[in-house]
């Protein structure tokens, strides 16, 4: 009868204790979009002050900004930033990664370090970086400092997801093409590149948002006439908030869940998050 | 086919490491270009410099600790119970979402949801818990929950990309041998995962240390830390060298907590013995 009854009050508590999880894991969802909803709620109301939830609905705030050149300046800057770095981290980290899955030499693991350690350094301090040798070299606050900067930055997203689709690649079916006297290039063409392409995709669209997103690094190097989005709505929003910078913030909004559509329908959400480390 | 490497470390070498030399140098040479360790004296003599570097670090572990509260229940959550890829993949959606949205972006949405005439304060006036607005913003706790917001995805991905490797047949004869879900939970998921709570606190803590623009707009520039010095050096004291020092020391320190860290686990006796 005891054990009976332990039996069930573990049952019991293995409920709650389901239930209370996937509560628990909704609450935590909703933690994480609610910000962003704010946002995106504040961005349409009619009134001059922000109001969550929106009083009304209009899009006058984003007309307001779309007729002000000085954002559209902003916002084009930032795109051609981003596409230019994520073309040269390209360029750059695809091919260091492939020699990094397949070659074997001494200081590999160092050199992969290397690689990847962008990523753990402090953007405040590569900013701070940047400026300083570009002003020493007379590129101080122009475009092609935050041009490097941006694709030192983001060089160890293509080259991490880049290294990951290779991971578990036959070199065989590349030899076997070898073989059967397709030459090198051929062969990296028509089965290297297809194999590799989704960790491309996936590292060139986390290359373009982290460049994109970045505050830290640009804002040692923007001046009146060379700003970049998230660097003016800082300048903004640290001294005065309004509906109309909030439509601002919400089109950044737009731009990121464009972005997590299209990895998930190009490589799938799941796969991407769970082999990002 | 190594000189394939060529061009990437060639770029490295003169666009990243370069200028982190550069950095070190400067923080050894006076404004008249003479070595000196004058920068490092002037710092560590000011106590002003190691209270604001207690209290970027103080942040940065309560954040790191929320983060892990939060973000450890969600990924085993999202890998673990749920079963349907459809469910799962919109969990990831909603996790990266925030991740692909620039921190001045999320952190404004805080400061709508904190504000005086916000949400929170709204519902905690509506519920009679208190008479008027209380003071969320622009406080230590403000920025802690800032960052810990802006942090969780990092710990929420890092740790999930790890129990979803955990070969599950362990869990399962524990299971089978009678232990209950808690103790197979404590005794074996737990201790499996610990690379990926371990990675994931140190991305949150390095992250969250260096973090400018989240603590600027939370702490409406009353609580400073140390990104905001070496910020205000280069962007309006323009005293470079200075600058360089506290980034140097910014650096240094963070390495020496992460370098303890990583000795203390691995001194530890191997986790969940003390459970079983």
């Amino acid at each position: 009868m005891r054990r009976r009854f332990g039996v069930m009050t573990e049952r019991l508590g293995l409920r709650i204790g389901r239930v209370a999880l996937g509560g628990f894991g909704w609450i935590v969802l909703t933690y994480l979009a609610l910000p962003l909803v704010v946002i995106i709620g504040v961005s349409v109301t009619t009134t001059a002050y922000l109001r969550f939830p929106p009083v009304g609905f209009t899009l006058k705030w984003y007309a307001q900004f779309l007729s002000d050149p000085s954002y559209l300046d902003a916002i084009s800057t930032s795109a051609v930033l981003a596409v230019n770095a994520t073309a040269l981290a390209l360029l750059l980290g695809v091919p260091t990664a492939l020699v990094l899955a397949r070659a074997h030499f001494r200081g590999e693991k160092g050199l992969a370090a290397l690689f990847l350690s962008p990523l753990i350094l402090p953007p405040i301090v590569m900013g701070a970086a940047i400026l300083q040798y570009a002003g020493a070299l007379g590129f101080a606050r122009t475009y092609g400092a935050m041009l490097v900067g941006h694709t030192v930055i983001v060089i160890p997203y293509v080259v991490r997801t880049t290294l990951a689709s290779l991971v578990g690649f036959e070199t065989s079916l590349e030899e076997a093409a070898r073989d059967l006297g397709d030459s090198g290039p051929g062969a990296f063409f028509r089965i290297t590149l297809p194999i590799i392409k989704p960790g491309i995709i996936a590292g060139a669209l986390f290359a373009v948002i982290i460049s994109w997103i970045n505050v830290e690094l640009s804002m040692f190097n923007t001046t009146a006439h060379l700003m970049t989005i998230p660097v003016k709505l800082f300048n903004y929003i640290q001294y005065s908030v309004d509906p109309m910078i909030a439509a601002v913030s919400a089109a950044t909004i737009y731009v990121a869940i464009v972005v997590v559509a299209i990895l998930d329908v190009t490589v799938g959400i799941d796969r991407v998050a769970a082999s990002n480390e | 086919m190594v000189a394939l490497l060529l061009p990437s470390l060639a770029f490295l070498l003169a666009f990243f490491i370069a200028p982190f030399v550069m950095v070190a140098f400067a923080s050894l040479q006076d404004k008249t270009g003479a070595w000196s360790l004058a920068n490092y004296a002037r710092a560590s003599s000011d106590l002003f410099y190691w209270r604001t570097l207690l209290l970027t670090f103080r942040i940065s572990l309560w954040t790191t600790l929320v983060a892990f509260a939060i973000g450890y229940p969600l990924a085993y959550y999202i890998t673990l119970v749920v079963k349907n890829r459809a469910i799962r993949r919109l969990f990831y959606i909603i996790v990266v979402t925030p991740l692909f949205t620039s921190s001045v972006v999320r952190s404004f949405g805080w400061m709508v949801l904190l504000g005086r005439r916000g949400l929170v304060n709204d519902a905690l006036v509506a519920s009679g818990l208190v008479d008027r607005p209380l003071p969320l913003m622009f406080s230590e706790a403000a920025v802690v929950i800032g960052l810990s917001y802006i942090m969780t995805p990092f710990m929420v991905l890092t740790v999930s990309s790890v129990l979803q490797n955990i070969d599950r047949s362990l869990a399962e004869a524990a299971e089978d041998l009678g232990a209950s879900r808690l103790v197979t939970f404590l005794t074996v998921t737990f201790p499996l995962s610990l690379p990926g709570v371990i990675a994931g606190s140190l991305i949150v803590f390095t992250l969250s240390v260096s973090a400018y623009v989240t603590p600027s707009i939370m702490s409406g520039g009353k609580q400073v830390v140390m990104s905001m010095l070496i910020f205000q050096q280069y962007g309006s004291v323009f005293d470079f060298n200075f600058g360089a020092t506290l980034a140097v020391a910014l650096l240094v320190t963070t390495l020496i907590l992460v370098a303890g860290y990583l000795l203390a686990i691995e001194r530890r006796p191997r986790a969940g013995r003390e459970v079983a």
